[in-house]
């Protein structure tokens, strides 16, 4: 069996990182959750990732900050934006920061693991 | 967004009198350049007429009052001649009373112009001695003794009658004159049409008048015009001083003196409508020509002022339109902003309901039968969870494409191909319905510099409403063609049509006439921010009772040389 990704999740939603990453590592994943921006680069200036799940509504800054400022820091895992509110211009900022993918939320679980898998492969 | 820097009030144009105001102001405008214009003529003129006439006046006084001393002069003075010819004549004949025949060689002598008619002799008791003249047999034997004016003249030694008939039948002056060594008298009567020449011959302008009266108010000689004018009603010309006057009463210029030693009064009389005939005639020209002026002004002003107050009116229809449509923008903005809003919020919530069911699944595969009676239940349950979690996020995701700012995917369009293309996503489900689809587009149509995939998006929407508005059996037909730069689409169906409460509301978010679960009242919203963000329009109407017409119009591309 191939090796899982490392996945550190973001997002300000405490029950939805709770939940996403227990059943992550029920399925094998190495996972983290934190829930503000300067907890994420806080995070990858430990170590690094393979992919982030980042929220672009944060508390402290937006998604497209957290990007620019893990990009100083120089870790730069594969990023997955998840957001309840598209708006195009997020999006297309967070693509042109590195972002590989945009997705709305709700979204069905199955659906983001194989996301996840085939974002870390 | 400053939307009510209007000069008219907004209210005018909806409001019933909407009419009159734009009639008030037309009669008003009329009415201003028509006074500005016409007015000061009109002063003018009155003013130019009243000088000229005033001045007219002035003179004419004047001139009659020298004209009234000449002939006064002259009326003396021929009276006053007669008179001293006469009395020369007794002076130079010697005591006794002439006879007959010398006094045909008298008259012969002294009458060269013909003014004397005839002489006579008279002797100191009344008794006629002489006659020369045609009257010879009327006054044979008649005696004068009790006569006033036989007494006058043997007491002052002159007298001048009064213009009268007598027992002749004629108007005649009497001249009688003696002597006082004498024992008789001459006496002479006057041809009174000479003397009446005299009078008549005054310049008074025509319809003027000349004559004498006496302190009786009896005429002494003939009116001119024949007119009886009733000295009594000149009661200021006949005052008695024999003071020279001139005045004016109605519509003539009186001027009067006395004569004769103030027997007589000498009045002469302009008339002023007629010597001012020319002047009233010219003063009616002005007039005319004025009012000519006026209705000249009138016309074009009015003329002006109509197109001028018309595309006054039609500007500020297009502004009250084109605020309507600023604020139905404003409000598209605002309900986008909050539809994305509650679409985050929603979404959230719904993700952990989803995700929860979905591990509620996965953990009853790992129960066993034994251990869990209803598992089959609690997965069926929490499959339908996550079907309603689906469900609500399809309308979250709805209200978010709603809002969002797409402005990707411009590029150079032909809306005929993509409307044709749009047309055959449909024709399977029109033609399920016997619903006929015809499509026409314009040959030459221009491209268009657009996004296809959002005006595909308004196509389809648009045709969707259609297919439902239309009963079995009906018709939707779509043309389109290009005018002035602009591609117009214009659907038209066979649908009942728009009832016009719907109309105010068609593109408000959430406004939906079909039933319940059928459509979320978006789709013509969403079409019109497309629209709008794309620079074109959409907009709907009835074909009179022949089902709806929407018509969505896009900037064409300008075509490029050759």
């Amino acid at each position: 069996m191939e090796k899982k990704p490392s996945v550190l999740v973001v997002d300000d939603e405490v029950d939805f990182v709770d939940f996403l990453v227990r059943r992550l590592q029920k399925r094998g994943v190495p996972c983290e959750g934190v829930f503000t921006g300067m907890d994420a680069v806080r995070r990858l200036k430990k170590g690094p990732v393979d992919v982030m799940l980042l929220d672009m509504h944060l508390p402290d800054m937006s998604g497209t900050d957290t990007l620019r400022a893990l990009r100083r820091v120089g870790h730069a895992p594969r990023v997955l934006i998840l957001s309840g509110h598209a708006s195009a211009r997020d999006g297309r900022e967070g693509l042109e920061l590195g972002a590989s993918d945009y997705l709305l939320k709700p979204i069905e679980f199955d659906t983001l693991y194989h996301r996840l898998l085939a974002a870390g492969r | 967004m400053k939307l009510h820097a209007a000069t008219i009030p907004a209210a005018a144009l909806k409001s019933p009198s909407r009419l009159s105001y734009y009639r008030r102001q037309k009669g008003l405008f009329v009415l201003l350049v028509l006074l500005v214009s016409v007015l000061p003529l009109l002063v003018l003129s009155w003013t130019a007429a009243r000088h000229y006439e005033e001045s007219w006046l002035a003179r004419s006084s004047q001139e009659l009052r020298g004209l009234l001393e000449s002939r006064r002069a002259i009326i003396d003075l021929f009276l006053r001649g007669q008179e001293d010819l006469l009395a020369g004549t007794v002076e130079l004949h010697g005591q006794a009373p002439p006879v007959a025949a010398e006094l045909e060689r008298l008259l012969a002598a002294i009458n060269r112009r013909g003014v004397i008619t005839d002489l006579g002799v008279i002797g100191a008791d009344g008794r006629h001695l002489a006659y020369v003249g045609p009257y010879s047999r009327q006054l044979a034997g008649r005696n004068y003794q009790e006569a006033a004016w036989f007494r006058e003249v043997m007491a002052s030694g002159r007298y001048v009658s009064d213009v009268f008939s007598g027992f002749r039948g004629v108007p005649h002056i009497v001249v009688a004159v003696t002597s006082p060594d004498r024992s008789w008298l001459l006496r002479a009567t006057i041809n009174s049409e000479f003397f009446d020449s005299l009078v008549t011959s005054a310049e008074v302008g025509p319809g003027g008048d000349a004559f004498i009266v006496n302190r009786r108010d009896e005429f002494q000689t003939r009116s001119k015009s024949g007119r009886a004018i009733d000295a009594t009603s000149l009661p200021e010309l006949n005052a008695g001083d024999g003071e020279a006057r001139v005045e004016r009463q109605g519509d003539f210029l009186y001027a009067s003196v006395g004569v004769k030693n103030n027997d007589w009064l000498l009045v002469l009389a302009v008339d002023i409508r007629s010597s001012l005939a020319g002047f009233y005639r010219a003063r009616q020209w002005t007039r005319l020509l004025i009012a000519g002026a006026g209705g000249l002004v009138l016309l074009v002003a009015a003329a002006l002022v109509h197109g001028m107050v018309n595309r006054i009116e039609t500007a500020d229809r297009e502004r009250l339109q084109l605020n309507d449509r600023i604020r139905q923008a404003e409000k598209m903005a605002l309900v986008g902003r909050l539809a994305a809003g509650v679409a985050h919020e929603i979404n959230n919530p719904l993700q952990i309901i989803g995700d929860q069911a979905g591990y509620i699944e996965e953990l009853l595969e790992e129960e066993t039968a034994d251990s869990m009676r209803n598992q089959e239940e609690c997965r069926e349950s929490a499959t339908r969870i996550r079907a309603q979690v689906k469900r609500a996020s399809t309308i979250t995701h709805r209200l978010l494409g709603f809002s969002r700012a797409r402005e990707t995917g411009r590029r150079t369009t032909d809306v005929g191909s993509l409307l044709r293309e749009t047309f055959s996503f449909l024709e399977k489900e029109a033609a399920n319905h016997r619903i006929a689809m015809a499509c026409l587009v314009e040959e030459n149509l221009p491209l268009a510099d657009t996004d296809p995939g959002q005006l595909q998006q308004v196509f389809l929407n648009i045709l969707n409403n259609a297919l439902d508005a239309v009963e079995d059996g009906g018709r939707i037909a779509v043309e389109a063609r290009h005018d002035a730069g602009r591609i117009v689409v214009e659907f038209a169906d066979s649908g009942p049509g728009l009832a016009p409460a719907s109309l105010a509301r068609l593109f408000d978010p959430f406004f939906t006439t079909k039933e319940r679960g059928k459509g979320t009242g978006l789709g013509l919203s969403i079409s019109y921010s497309i629209m709008q963000r794309l620079g074109g329009d959409i907009q709907a109407r009835n074909n009179g009772k022949n089902g709806a017409v929407f018509t969505v119009t896009l900037p064409a591309k300008a075509r490029q040389a050759a």
